[in-house]
């Protein structure tokens, strides 16, 4: 060995660290999970499973190519539907979908199925004139004319579509007349009906992902600051431009009118917004407006009550987690885990972090009780569409998650980050925690797909919660739930009069058992999704409950004991004014 | 994880080969590959299991991987041997808090925060503080940590929460601005950083200096240290001097800053200016081989092949397998002795 070739050997010396490191992905704590602690042995009374092919869902949801991920776009996926278009009182199933850059894929389309009351569907997507192939990513379901039909607005890359409902079993796309067409190219991702001004109308509010073109943006491995792990991968979302969020103003006479400005949701600063839920988180009376951000702070529009919001995402503590952090928000679940009567927030985020719980303290905004309540144990799973849903009706809501990777390359190097990955059930405990049900609850749980959007409801109507779930290039999965056991429930379906009719908005509080527990009508959850409108409160061993309604027009109201395991309708300033038996009891 | 490295200066005194696979897992810590680490702490305690330093850094790798329960026996073992020091009970204090015995972790957190190697201790005892729901010793620790941490948003965010909940909204305004500011200014800097590097590698070096010097903070050690890097990377090695330079006048304490200026000065073949700062670097961190390496290569060009000896013997201590260091190092024994 000379002089020479030893120098040249021991300064060989790598630097310490490379200077460019990976911050143009999505926001991850890298954090590793809490250690699970002893299994309670309680049973649990929820079983799933995957109908889904036996129920005529067998159409794939195309997303972006079948093997890869390149650009961000193909990798988020997109939101799916309970709703009830034709007012038979059993839930139909609507599907967005992608498409390919490449091309169109012949038959992809977005879907409408139609309950066939006999756990079976059938595609009436032709027949309804809801045919389209585009970059659909979220959906929200409300009545925005009050005629008494759910009408259907996605968010997409491109212009985003208003389908409004014929009341015929069709629909028509009255975007351009609804002046709903923006100028440009953007990324509609969140979006929900709101009453935000009580005038009883659904207004709408979109947030937008971020500023996308397949020409500017790198594919995969052609940045190479876009890795994760070492290993190429699409870019984004940091390292590209987010966009800020849209309102619009529902004029009476079948338009909108942009308010953005006006309402101050344009001042806040561009983000990497993706779900939108509206409810009134502060019991204001007003509607407030949760947006979960991708990397970015999450957003909480306070409604000033005068037309205008106030982002106060950060004082009323959504924003970030108990550390400060950012995490990359992808859904939101509204419920109430604790049973304390306010409605409490559940945001799922990317591989290596965790969830994030948040637990309403009433007008002091929230508090992260994610470690608290045991969520910590879990954090292998890029983490999508997310419900609070009581799923073995004991009277404790349960949280659920359904997962997958947006690196589909990573797998082949590190296995440990699959690209296809079960679904995630916590089963709540009560007195504020959870625990982890990897094999308890049904076969469905377990399986492993690269899913997005969730929604939940009860389709077969029998008295529980079942789960719709969107999975990339892939049919969707339909978890039927079997509840076993002698547990009751409740369901409760509003129809407002002041307030707009689908009564989106509207918060119910369920007395049962010494507890009371809220729920709040949303038109949009989970990720990009819309669920079943029907609230559903199980009872556990109560065969009563008593119910106050806090209708989106400020009105409040009480109803006295309301007999268990029974849908009640209920009209806005009448009451009760249908029960009808069902599930087992019917 | 400068508080690790404190702990590994204080507690190591490992031989032989325990101090190999002591080495190799202080790497893998480094590299953030804690299961890996663990197994090699384990195998150096096999060998060595009343070594107490080792026993903590494997208790400190377990805590790193969650493992919690299992680090909690390991702490323990250390305090049963040792009694009580910072260090212990900095992580007791840590685990206890995330157990949810917030009474304890307030006693040991208190013991640990004494010692100014463990300022980040400040900040947990206000979050166990604030789990016994005394929340104004809470804010007073709070406050504390953010006075010793001024750029931590993290502790700026807890700070503006307690004050919220206190009904302090002026001061829970200020530090939420503070927050935003941390956050901010993080933002700022991976943006500049992000394009500093597409700048180097897309463009002439001319052309990409005005962008990177958007990342050269004149007060901030970090962001010179990442800057220097990037030139680095780059083949810029004249252009990493200066803020390697600034960074090491502002941290005298930073390991990180003093290799990479050891590491810069040598590829500008500078022997003579890159001995000083991989002196430094090595006095800092004595067990990081790739300092070592480039210390020894130095002092053998410079021709002090009796300092450059026992560099190389560290060196061939922490990696006896390898063949190419045990060349080495015989080659530098026979020209000591031939000096002789």
């Amino acid at each position: 060995m000379t002089r020479r070739e030893l120098i040249a050997l021991l300064s060989a010396a790598p630097w310490l660290r490379s200077a460019e490191r990976n911050d143009s992905g999505m926001a991850s704590r890298g954090i590793r999970p809490q250690p699970r602690g002893k299994a309670s042995g309680r049973p649990f009374n929820a079983r799933f499973t995957d109908v889904a092919a036996a129920a005529g869902l067998h159409a794939p949801i195309i997303y972006g190519p079948p093997d890869r991920m390149d650009y961000i776009l193909e990798s988020m996926g997109c939101g799916i539907a309970f709703l009830d278009y034709d007012n038979d009182g059993w839930l139909d199933i609507f599907t967005l979908t992608g498409t390919r850059r490449e091309g169109p894929v012949a038959g992809a389309t977005n879907r409408l199925y139609r309950n066939n009351r006999d756990g079976t569907f059938t595609d009436v997507t032709r027949e309804a004139g809801l045919t389209r192939q585009d970059w659909a990513f979220g959906v929200t379901v409300g009545d925005y004319n009050n005629d008494g039909f759910d009408d259907i607005f996605i968010s997409q890359w491109g212009q985003n579509v208003l389908y409004r409902n014929n009341g015929d079993g069709t629909f028509s796309d009255v975007t351009r007349a609804a002046g709903l067409i923006h100028d440009g190219r953007r990324w509609g991702t969140g979006c929900t009906w709101v009453d935000y001004d009580r005038d009883g109308r659904l207004d709408l509010f979109v947030s937008h992902y971020l500023m996308f073109d397949f020409e500017s943006i790198p594919a995969t491995g052609q940045d190479p600051a876009c890795n994760f792990k070492g290993v190429p991968v699409n870019c984004g979302p940091r390292g590209l431009r987010g966009e800020r969020c849209t309102l619009y103003h529902n004029n009476g006479d079948g338009t909108f009118t942009d308010v953005t400005a006006a309402s101050s949701i344009g001042g806040a600063g561009p983000s990497f917004g993706l779900t939108a839920v509206a409810a009134d988180f502060l019991k204001t009376g007003w509607q407030d407006i949760y947006v979960a951000c991708d990397s970015t702070p999450s957003l909480l529009f306070h409604n000033q009550g005068d037309g205008r919001f106030a982002e106060q995402g950060l004082q009323l503590g959504l924003a970030v987690n108990e550390d400060g952090s950012e995490q990359a928000g992808m859904g939101i679940a509204v419920g109430d885990f604790d049973s304390d009567g306010e409605l409490d927030v559940l945001k799922t985020h990317f591989t290596e972090d965790t969830a994030a719980l948040y637990r309403n303290i009433g007008r002091g905004g929230f508090e992260d009780v994610t470690n608290a309540a045991g969520l910590g144990v879990e954090t292998r799973y890029v983490s999508w569409g997310a419900g609070i849903q009581d799923f073995d009706n004991d009277g404790w809501p349960d949280l659920f998650w359904a997962t997958g990777s947006v690196f589909p390359e990573v797998e082949r190097v590190h296995p440990e980050f699959a690209h296809r990955t079960p679904r995630v059930l916590f089963r709540n405990l009560g007195a504020g925690k959870f625990e982890e049900l990897l094999d308890a609850a049904g076969p469905a749980i377990g399986e492993a797909h690269a899913s997005r959007g969730v929604a939940f409801g009860d389709f077969d109507n029998d008295g529980d919660v079942d789960i719709l779930i969107m999975n990339i290039n892939e049919p969707p999965s339909l978890l039927r739930n079997d509840v076993r056991g002698a547990n009751h429930w409740l369901k409760v379906k509003l129809i407002g009069v002041k307030s707009n009719r689908s009564a989106i908005g509207a918060t119910v509080i369920a007395s049962y058992g010494g507890r009371k527990q809220a729920q709040a009508v949303l038109a949009q959850s989970g990720y990009l999704s819309a669920s079943d409108r029907r609230l559903h409160f199980g009872l556990g061993d109560a065969t009563s409950a008593r119910l106050e309604v806090r209708w989106p027009s400020g009105v409040c109201e009480n109803i006295g004991s309301v007999a268990a395991d029974r849908l009640v309708t209920i009209r806005e300033g009448a009451g009760v004014i249908r029960v009808e038996s069902f599930g087992k009891s019917r | 994880m400068r508080v690790l490295w404190c702990v590994l200066a204080a507690c190591v005194a490992a031989v032989g080969q325990t101090a190999v696979h002591v080495a190799r897992a202080t790497q893998l810590m480094q590299d953030r590959l804690f299961a890996a680490a663990g197994s090699e702490f384990e195998i150096a305690l096999k060998q060595e299991p009343s070594n107490n330093g080792v026993r903590f850094q494997y208790a400190a790798c377990l805590f790193a991987q969650g493992r919690n329960e299992e680090a909690r026996q390991q702490f323990e073992a250390v305090r049963r041997q040792t009694g009580d020091s910072p260090g212990v009970n900095y992580y007791l204090g840590r685990l206890d808090l995330l157990g949810g015995d917030f009474a304890s972790a307030v006693g040991k957190l208190r013991a640990a925060e004494a010692d100014p190697a463990f300022s980040r201790a400040a900040f947990y005892l206000g979050l166990a503080y604030l789990g016994t729901g005394n929340r104004a010793e809470a804010i007073h620790s709070l406050e504390r940590a953010a006075t010793a941490s001024p750029r931590d948003g993290q502790v700026h965010y807890r700070l503006a929460r307690a004050y919220s909940a206190a009904g302090r909204s002026d001061d829970a305004d200020r530090e939420y601005k503070l927050y935003n500011d941390c956050r901010n200014t993080l933002r700022t800097t991976e943006q500049d950083v992000r394009e500093c590097a597409k700048a180097l590698r897309s463009s002439r070096i001319e052309e990409a200096r005005p962008v990177c010097q958007r990342v050269a903070d004149p007060n901030d050690p970090e962001r010179l240290v990442v800057l220097a890097q990037l030139y680095g990377e780059r083949g810029a090695y004249d252009d990493a001097i200066e803020p390697l330079r600034r960074a090491v006048q502002i941290d005298a304490e930073s390991f990180e800053a003093w290799h990479d200026l050891g590491l810069t000065l040598f590829r500008l073949k500078r022997y003579g200016d890159a001995r000083a700062p991989l002196e430094r670097a090595v006095a800092l961190n004595p067990e990081f081989a790739d300092t070592l390496n480039l210390l020894a290569a130095t002092l053998y060009v410079l021709g002090d092949d009796a300092a450059a000896l026992p560099v190389l013997e560290k060196l061939h201590s922490l990696k006896p397998g390898d063949a190419q260091v045990s060349a080495a190092l015989e080659r530098v024994r026979a020209a000591v002795r031939e000096k002789r």
